[in-house]
């Protein structure tokens, strides 16, 4: 039988705003617990809020960047729930009338694109952290997370495989830093996602019972996630049985989901509009404004790449969708002089390294100064195509720079002819009978002239002088 | 008010109302519910709701540091903490 | 020589005199606090505090209108380093360490908040029963309820202990209890006086405002309680007239409305009759009076018992025994010391509101009751702008009787709600109101309400001063008995 899985994302991600959406506390990550916590973040009695400007400023140039609705007018609302991490016992959001609505986002899979529309986004407040493993018999509680930013991304069930969830997750993550509104720090938490996942046959025209997975923080475990969430409803499907509609955790440790059924119990978020906040309006030049400061989007960068350096528009896709790329196309264009040699270089070796690892580039020991480095040595021709590669290797496990490498490693290509005429003699003295047969006209043969030249200068000899010698030397 | 409801909002609540006063209680909200049933005379057709006596809009205020590590104070404010987090019963996720 | 019963002008007057000096008032207000314990007016007293204020004062050769004048702070105002309970046993032992915008502003003034006043839990009561530090006496006769929820604050004004006293009003806890204790209550215009500070009842109604003995005294405190608070967006940004301004200019020509729907036929004939007089005084002052209709205005009661509730259940969720405040003994897990904590820390009124608020916002019954409750709220504001095309402000009397025994109303939720049926309109339209006394039935005051038009208390201050200069019953106080 064969099943159709729908997937919807609600994407969390924090903004990138000095101080909280309505508290002048710090939001920044890694301090001691519970330093950056002010009177509103703690809840204390007859404190009120005030909202953050920038966090909108924000939130706008997303909404932007993905051609959505800006609301001039929108509400926050509360919605109310018991938790230790929640220090108001409600968490201020926008239920109603959010800032953001109805946008859109391109994603690629194997190289075809897809439109994914984003339902809404809106400005919330982040919970505090509990831990729970630190103390005996004891859960503590650190508020320094507490009213920190998020925008709330929602995507519409409309993405049909975990590799477009991944894709959808990763389009998402590259505007938000792009836009420099998140850092994307997936690590620190920075982003974090629901997905609901249903499955249905491709004869019905209603969609499936879901299951919401929650709060994943990796590719790599939506990817899982979503698997193992498709396997279990066919299974339980195919056995004759229901799904129910609920909250089911991700363990990546495990890799299976399990039900959060009994926390939910009777669960009613009883959300009212927010009565200690008025009505947050945003006027068109202030709209204006922000768009006239935004960093140039992907869309732009393609279109510029392909005019003015001359990139095919699938290689000038890849290089523009991910800010950090881009930065490093762009720098490594400009001091080595070859832009083609620097794209091919980003999509080939470069690609091929972060899919290996799967990490974003952001996230490598590869630095911006250092690409450009490797592609000035390989287009001045001290270092060879082979070598640049095992470079490119030894400074993604190291770091180390491209010249010190070469140096260390002693990786400098041979262009001194006397050298390469003396490695280009021994091999043809130590290789008669090759020899006799290539000059009978077994031409194939010249490759492992070249070959054992190589060999013998450990990759270092320049390839054309090389050409050059050999061909004089067997003719 | 049938039970199933009235343990539903004294759940939501976080409140008990199994104690001598819990009867009295509920029979109180009950007479209240009723009395604030007189709201359906009111023709409320087309009308927006009204969740504010200000018909203004917020300020937003800009994104400047203006807060101090107040923990200690905080903390020891707490029924119960450490040197570092407020503590409660350990929580099952 | 005495200093009870005066008015902070005639306070101001002595300080200016050197009759007395800041300091040896102070001697004399904590010497009638303690001659009037009984009263239970004040549940934390602001000894050192007050006298370090008042010693910077003494030397002082002129003394501005509120400077060295002391003043009883409801004990609703966070106040710095200073035990604020909000007559709750969940906050018995929350000392904030931030003072609210409005006591700020009355002390730069030169206030000297002598002590933090009794009052109903969160502001939820009528009649003072519900605080979790025992009832608060009626000065008048102390087997009568003072009124609530700033029940505190109006006894220890109408006792004569302090001149002046901050309040707050979410239903009616200023303009009730003054007219029960005999004394002058203002609540402003929702968003005049920043709420930085005070604790939350029902936030779209909640407003501060000043209780004294005379209207005059009124304005003088809100020229100091009224400011643009950036830390309260709700906090208005116009311009703060002086309230003393027009007092006394003559009320000639004013129209006074009276509302068409306010069946007065069900009330005490004794109200009746007292509010008619008060028409009539009115109308020899020159002021015409004319109908008005606010046709919903029957349904504010209603309204008001599923917004206040339904806010106020949101509020007070943070009473959970996690960060400050009361944590019960009985815990084995999360979910008990978050019930047994609240079930223990609140009283009877606070849990019903919770429960009621609870109800009306859950799901499948929040479009029938809160998003109605909203929607009559808005009809009951457009009244009211209507109705204010047409008159300057409209009157009423502030309750539906003379204070009453304690006890009598406490197992009656429904008839002791009723006791703000005449306030709470003004809260649900955020507009201005003020009880002022208007006379006595056995013996006990009673108040008469006046309401003005958005931001417009200069002129309910100028209706209120004008009756005042011409009637005595201000002056009356229970020492002295009714004259």
């Amino acid at each position: 039988m064969s099943w159709e899985t729908t997937i919807g994302l609600e994407i969390h991600v924090q903004l990138s705003t000095k101080t909280k959406l309505f508290s002048g506390a710090s939001t920044q990550f890694g301090s001691n617990p519970n330093t950056q916590v002010d009177y509103v973040d703690l809840g204390l009695p007859g404190v009120l809020p005030v909202p953050n400007r920038e966090a909108f400023n924000k939130a706008i140039m997303f909404g932007l960047a993905t051609n959505s609705t800006i609301n001039s007018i929108s509400f926050f609302d509360r919605k109310n729930y018991f938790y230790p991490d929640l220090p108001k016992g409600y968490q201020i959001t926008q239920m109603n009338k959010p800032i953001v609505e109805n946008g859109e986002i391109a994603i690629y899979v194997d190289n075809k694109e897809k439109i994914i529309n984003i339902t809404r986004a809106h400005l919330e407040e982040d919970a505090g952290k509990s831990v729970h493993d630190l103390f005996d018999g004891k859960t503590g509680v650190d508020l320094n997370r507490a009213g920190t930013p998020l925008l709330e991304i929602v995507s519409e069930p409309e993405i049909s495989s975990p590799e477009e969830a991944v894709a959808y997750f990763k389009a998402i993550h590259q505007l938000v830093t792009y836009l420099d509104i998140c850092d994307g720090n997936m690590s620190q938490g920075s982003m974090r996602c629901d997905v609901n996942v249903s499955i249905k046959k491709p004869e019905d025209t209603e969609l499936g019972t879901r299951a919401e997975l929650k709060n994943i923080n990796s590719f790599r475990f939506i990817d899982r996630a979503i698997r193992h969430e498709v396997n279990r409803q066919i299974k339980l499907l195919e056995k004759g049985e229901k799904i129910v509609q609920e909250t089911r955790l991700y363990d990546s440790d495990k890799n299976e989901t399990r039900s959060m059924r009994s926390k939910e119990a009777a669960n009613d978020y009883r959300y009212f509009p927010e009565p200690d906040l008025l009505p947050i309006v945003i006027d068109q030049n202030e709209i204006n404004e922000i768009k006239n400061n935004m960093p140039e989007l992907p869309k732009a960068k393609v279109s510029r790449y392909i005019d003015v350096f001359n990139l095919d528009e699938a290689d000038a896709k890849i290089i523009a969708t991910s800010k950090e790329m881009s930065k490093m196309f762009e720098t490594a264009a400009a001091e080595s002089m070859n832009p083609q040699l620097a794209a091919r270089w980003l999509i080939g070796e470069v690609n091929a390294l972060l899919n290996k690892d799967n990490v974003l580039l952001s996230e490598s020991k590869l630095e911006i100064n250092n690409f450009s480095a490797l592609i000035i040595r390989i287009n001045d021709e001290t270092i060879s195509g082979k070598i640049a590669k095992t470079v490119l290797e030894k400074i993604w496990e190291t770091g180390d720079t491209v010249d010190s490498i070469i140096e260390s490693e002693g990786l400098v290509q041979i262009k001194d002819s006397g050298l390469i005429e003396e490695i280009c003699n021994k091999v043809v003295s130590d290789n008669p009978d090759q020899v006799a047969a290539y000059r009978a006209g077994k031409d194939k043969l010249f490759g492992f002239f070249v070959g054992q030249v190589m060999k013998e200068s450990k990759g270092k000899a320049n390839p054309k002088n090389v050409n050059e010698v050999l061909k004089k030397l067997l003719s | 008010m049938d039970k199933e409801t009235v343990s539903t909002i004294a759940h939501l609540s976080r409140l008990s109302l199994e104690n001598e006063k819990g009867d009295k209680l509920i029979s109180d909200l009950e007479e209240i519910l009723e009395f604030v049933d007189q709201l359906n005379d009111a023709n409320t057709e087309n009308v927006d709701p009204l969740s504010s006596p200000l018909e203004m809009t917020a300020r937003l205020r800009n994104d400047d540091l203006n807060s101090k590590d107040r923990k200690s104070k905080f903390l020891s404010n707490a029924p119960d903490s450490n040197e570092d987090y407020f503590l409660v019963p350990r929580v099952v996720e | 020589m005495t200093i009870q019963y005066k008015s902070i002008k005639e306070l101001n007057e002595m300080l200016n005199n050197k009759d007395i000096s800041p300091t040896e008032l102070l001697d004399e207000t904590f010497q009638l606090i303690d001659e009037h314990k009984d009263l239970n007016a004040f549940v934390t007293l602001n000894k050192e505090g007050s006298y370090k204020a008042a010693k910077e004062l003494d030397s002082k050769d002129a003394f501005s209108s509120l400077e060295g004048i002391p003043i009883a702070q409801k004990d609703l105002f966070c106040t710095k380093d200073i035990l604020t309970t909000c007559g709750s046993k969940m906050l018995s032992n929350f000392v904030p360490p931030y003072t609210a915008t409005a006591i700020e502003n009355l002390e730069k003034a030169g206030c000297l908040s002598v002590g933090k006043t009794n009052m109903d839990e969160f502001a939820m009561g009528s009649s003072n029963e519900t605080s979790f530090y025992g009832n608060v006496l009626n000065p008048w006769n102390k087997d009568f309820v003072p009124g609530g929820s700033s029940g505190g604050s109006a006894a220890a004004v109408a006792a004569g202990i302090v001149a002046a006293a901050s309040g707050t009003d979410t239903g009616g806890s200023i303009r009730q209890p003054a007219s029960l204790c005999g004394i002058s209550g203002l609540k402003p215009t929702y968003g005049r006086i920043s709420r930085w500070g005070m604790i939350a009842f029902a936030s779209s109604l909640d407003q501060a405002g000043p209780m004294a003995r005379t209207v005059e005294d009124c304005a003088l405190l809100l020229n100091e309680m009224c400011s643009y608070d950036k830390k309260d967006t709700t906090s208005l940004n116009v311009e703060i007239p002086d309230f003393t301004h027009n007092l006394n200019n003559e009320i000639k020509n004013k129209k006074i409305g009276i509302v068409k729907e306010f069946d007065l036929s069900k009330l005490d004939q004794n109200v009746v009759k007292n509010f008619e007089s008060s028409l009539d005084q009115l109308k020899k002052l020159g002021a015409e009076i004319v109908e008005v209709s606010i046709p919903n205005i029957s349904l504010s009661v209603p309204t008001y018992y599923v917004i206040a509730p339904a806010e106020c259940s949101s509020n007070l969720s943070r009473y959970d025994g996690v960060k400050y405040g009361f944590r019960t003994d009985n815990i084995t897990d999360l979910e008990n010391l978050y019930i047994n904590s609240r079930t223990e820390g609140f009283g009877e009124e606070v849990k019903r509101r919770i429960l009621i608020g609870t109800y009306v916002l859950s799901a499948g019954f929040y479009d029938a009751y809160y998003k109605k409750a909203q929607q009559v709220r808005r009809l009951i504001k457009n009244d009211f702008d209507n109705a204010f095309k047409e008159v300057d402000v409209i009157v009423s009397p502030t309750t539906r009787g003379p204070a009453f025994a304690a006890g009598s109303k406490s197992g009656d939720p429904i008839q002791m709600y009723l006791e703000d049926l005449f306030t709470i309109p003004a809260n649900l339209a955020g507009l201005p109101a003020m009880s002022i006394p208007s006379g006595f039935e056995n013996n006990m005051p009673l108040g008469l309400q006046i309401i003005g038009n958005h931001l417009d208390e200069s002129t309910v201050l100028q209706v209120g001063h004008n009756f005042q200069v011409n009637t005595d019953f201000h002056n009356q106080n229970p020492s002295k008995g009714v004259s």
